[in-house]
């Protein structure tokens, strides 16, 4: 489980995130949808523990992050937009070392490397090197090690960056399953179909404040529209389409 | 599904086992130009580490003759060698440590990773000391070997040296990681970054005018063995015994004579267990406050450079080309990492002409002309090398730092041969105004003849164009694009290639001017005029080196648009 409470983060004189307050429960999968610089990639690294909030709390399963920051992590997978992964490391040197940073480098990890790898397509690419791998393959990479630990909750932001469709197919499916099984995932995307094909719950986000949290019917009813689809709902959340604008310019 | 079972957290070490691995896959897969760039730099190293060791031996044997006075200098200048590694490695540490514990790439995964605080200190801290003192190391140890070998030491002092540079290296690396600490805590970490860039040159810039104005060659006259004491002694101050590199010195120098000083000894590795124990509760403390800080701010006020637009503006050039200009130079001049070399490099011609006004070569008269054309020639070679060692830093990796957007340039409606042709003029300009000045400035100070002057002057054009073609051109044949500095990628196999044909083409050119000019001046001296198959040997010595020099910047410049228009990869 996620729990953010009236989260704040102030570069300066400049609030990137004022008072977010969101919650993920386990088995849900819950979108967190803005445009670009609304503040979900800064609340995103708040909880990930790579950034420190000015103001708020923030709990995973159970954990104060910023006072049981270990056991916060221990629980949790994070996948970033921009994935780092050692580049002179095989792709099964790198989830090896990641076990060990999770105290899972036991005995019975290899199987369960093999396993992730497996599942995520790149079983065959085990011994070679990560400088070779195409960016959709470093993805799906950083995703083997976010859940090689068995997270119980899960940050992904933009998780379909340079995927193709399968590989995004296979992503949705995944993050299908590990909801089934109990893990919360609070996922940021730019992508409104993926929102509204895989998210049980939805968060818009807009200079930095949710301004519309619920189902897609729940935003519908508080946008005041009859669209069926995310995509005119999230324009008008967050400003216009601004097509007549772009008719006149051109 | 079930969390995993969680076992005890590995030791700190562990947390440089990608370092470890990275190097070992590194070592297996072998890439072109491995071979000759190992043992090219391998040679290097090992002439410099003899000429160190055989230097330091012979100084020590040399003051083996004078007895106690020997003892004394010798005690001297161990602890002043260590100064001088402890003013490095205190600035050292500072740099390292804002990239090793607040800048790194992993640090973003293993901040996100359940690891204590004080573990990741341990391993960064392991990190920065290993970074920040190796090249300290390398250089000490034929240092301390040679004055061993001469003293005929026991093995103990080898065992002590290991003993004493361990925490020697430690309690500055520790200081100067908490000063970054405080920095960080302070000042945006980029912005810190360029701050400590531009200090460590001018540091360094000052330590090189101030080591040569001290003219240390007085120090080599006889005459003057009382000023050496003097020299040492004025680098000790009230302070020195509180530094590690006293106690470090001290150490030693017990342990050279056979015996031993526990007392500094101890000091230091005291010092260097609380400085590590201070800095880990620093760290533990303030250490996730910076790096979050280091994540922000990236705001920086940017000079626009106005100034520049204009007056590229009012040039002959394309549009295409003076936008790529205006570009290359604005990149350049907002990078601080890149323009304050140039300070160093002014730093170095100031001494380099310096050199040339202190040369007393008026106390040998009847050699004094011999010499003084001799000197001309030396200098025009010393040129070439300055332009090669210029070219390969500041020219060489100009394609290369298009990085990953290199792919704007390739789906742009411009010719790659403009594109690398803004390179070349973009290079060129600068290298040959500083080699130009320098030669005039340095013949002029030496006084040579006119005519080797002349000679000169139009040398160096023809040797700016060739190894700032050549320099283009290989740079463009050899890129790295994923390099993370130009630094890097001087120092890969295409800037080793480019060192040595470039070595090889100076060489060549001085002979082929050099022979027809002393021929010349030779003929002038005994006032005969040379022979008509002396003149036309002497012109056809003068047009070879002509076309060797034109030979040499159109197999650049070729190689280098070929190389750019067969390119099958764009990196993005």
């Amino acid at each position: 489980m996620i729990a953010v409470t009236g989260l704040v983060k102030q570069y300066g004189t400049f609030t990137a995130v004022n008072g977010v307050t969101l919650e993920v429960k386990p088995g849900q999968i819950h979108g967190f949808l803005g445009p670009n610089g609304a503040g979900k990639t800064t609340t995103i690294r708040m909880i990930a523990g790579l950034l420190k909030p000015t103001a708020g709390h923030i709990v995973v399963n159970g954990h104060d992050l910023a006072v049981e920051p270990e056991a916060a992590k221990a629980s949790l997978g994070f996948i970033p937009d921009r994935p780092f992964i050692y580049e002179k490391l095989t792709a099964g040197e790198f989830l090896t070392f990641h076990a060990g940073l999770y105290g899972i480098a036991d005995a019975g990890i290899t199987p369960r490397i093999r396993e992730m790898l497996d599942l995520f397509e790149l079983g065959r690419w085990r011994d070679e090197l990560v400088e070779s791998f195409s960016h959709g393959m470093k993805q799906r990479l950083v995703m083997s090690a976010a859940f090689l630990h068995r997270p119980r909750a899960v940050l992904v932001d933009e998780p379909m960056v340079g995927l193709d469709p399968r590989g995004a197919r296979l992503i949705k499916d995944v993050f299908r399953r590990m909801a089934d099984q109990g893990v919360a995932i609070l996922m940021s995307t730019h992508t409104l179909e993926v929102a509204q094909e895989m998210c049980d719950l939805v968060s818009i986000i807009l200079k930095g404040q949710i301004i519309a949290s619920g189902t897609v019917a729940d935003l519908r009813q508080q946008a005041g529209s009859a669209d069926d689809q995310l995509t005119p709902l999230f324009l008008k959340l967050t400003g216009g389409s601004g097509l007549q604008e772009i008719d006149e310019i051109i | 599904m079930p969390a995993a079972a969680h076992s005890a957290p590995q030791p700190f070490p562990y947390l440089l086992l990608p370092s470890y691995w990275s190097s070992r896959n590194r070592a297996r897969r072998r890439e072109p130009g491995d071979l000759p760039r190992a043992l090219l730099f391998g040679a290097v190293a090992l002439l410099v580490a003899g000429s160190i060791f055989y230097g330091a031996f012979w100084v020590t044997l040399q003051l083996a003759d004078y007895a106690e006075l020997g003892d004394y200098l010798i005690r001297l200048g161990l602890s002043w060698l260590f100064l001088t590694f402890l003013s490095f490695l205190a600035f050292s540490s500072v740099v390292t440590s804002l990239s090793t514990f607040f800048l790194s790439d992993d640090l973003r995964l293993l901040l996100t990773a359940p690891l204590a605080a004080r573990r990741l200190f341990h391993a960064r801290f392991a990190r920065t000391v290993g970074q920040a003192s190796w090249m300290v190391v390398v250089f000490m140890a034929p240092v301390l070997a040679g004055v061993g070998l001469a003293r005929c030491a026991p093995l103990s002092f080898y065992a002590v040296a290991v003993l004493t540079v361990v925490p020697f290296v430690i309690i500055p690396v520790a200081l100067g990681s908490m000063v970054t600490l405080g920095l960080v805590n302070v000042f945006p970490a980029r912005r810190a970054r360029d701050v400590l860039m531009l200090m460590g040159l001018i540091f360094a810039m000052s330590l090189v005018m101030l080591m040569r104005f001290l003219q240390p060659e007085r120090l080599m006259q006889v005459e003057s063995m009382p000023e050496v004491t003097d020299f040492f002694a004025t680098l000790q101050s009230p302070i020195t015994p509180m530094l590690p590199s006293f106690w470090a010195g001290e150490t030693l120098f017990a342990s050279l004579q056979g015996g031993s000083d526990f007392l500094h000894a101890a000091t230091l590795w005291t010092s260097a267990l609380v400085s590590v124990i201070a800095a880990a509760a620093a760290f533990e403390r303030w250490h996730f406050t910076g790096f979050s800080k280091a994540q922000e701010a990236r705001k920086v006020r940017v000079r626009q450079w106005r100034l520049l637009d204009v007056v590229i503006g009012t040039l002959p050039l394309r549009a295409v080309r003076q936008q790529l200009l205006v570009k290359d130079l604005k990149v350049f001049l907002r990078d601080v990492s890149q323009w304050s070399q140039l300070l160093l490099l002014m730093a170095l011609v100031l001494v380099y002409l310096y050199n040339f006004r202190v040369l007393d070569l008026e106390r040998i008269p009847s050699m004094s002309g011999v010499l003084k054309n001799l000197y001309a020639f030396l200098n025009l070679g010393m040129a070439g090398f300055v332009m090669a060692t210029v070219a390969v830093r500041f020219v060489f990796p100009m394609v290369s730092a298009e990085g990953p957007a290199f792919w704007i340039i390739r789906s742009a409606p411009i010719s790659l041969r403009d594109f690398l042709w803004s390179k070349f003029w973009t290079g060129l300009i600068p290298v040959l105004l500083l080699s130009e000045c320098l030669t005039i400035a340095s013949n002029e100070l030496l006084g040579v003849d006119p005519f080797l002057k002349r000679v000169a002057a139009v040398t160096i054009v023809f040797m700016a164009f060739a190894l700032v073609g050549l320099a283009t051109g290989l740079g463009a044949r050899y890129p790295r694009f994923a390099a993370d500095n130009p630094t890097q990628v001087a120092g890969s196999y295409g800037g080793v290639a480019f060192m040595i044909l470039a070595v090889m083409f100076v060489i060549v050119t001085i002979v082929l001017v050099g022979w027809p000019s002393s021929v010349y001046l030779f003929q002038r001296f005994r006032r005969t005029p040379p022979s008509s198959m002396q003149q036309a040997l002497m012109a056809g010595s003068f047009v070879a080196a002509a076309l060797i020099s034109i030979g040499t910047f159109w197999f650049g410049m070729r190689t280098g648009i070929r190389a750019l228009e067969d390119m099958d990869r764009t990196p993005s």
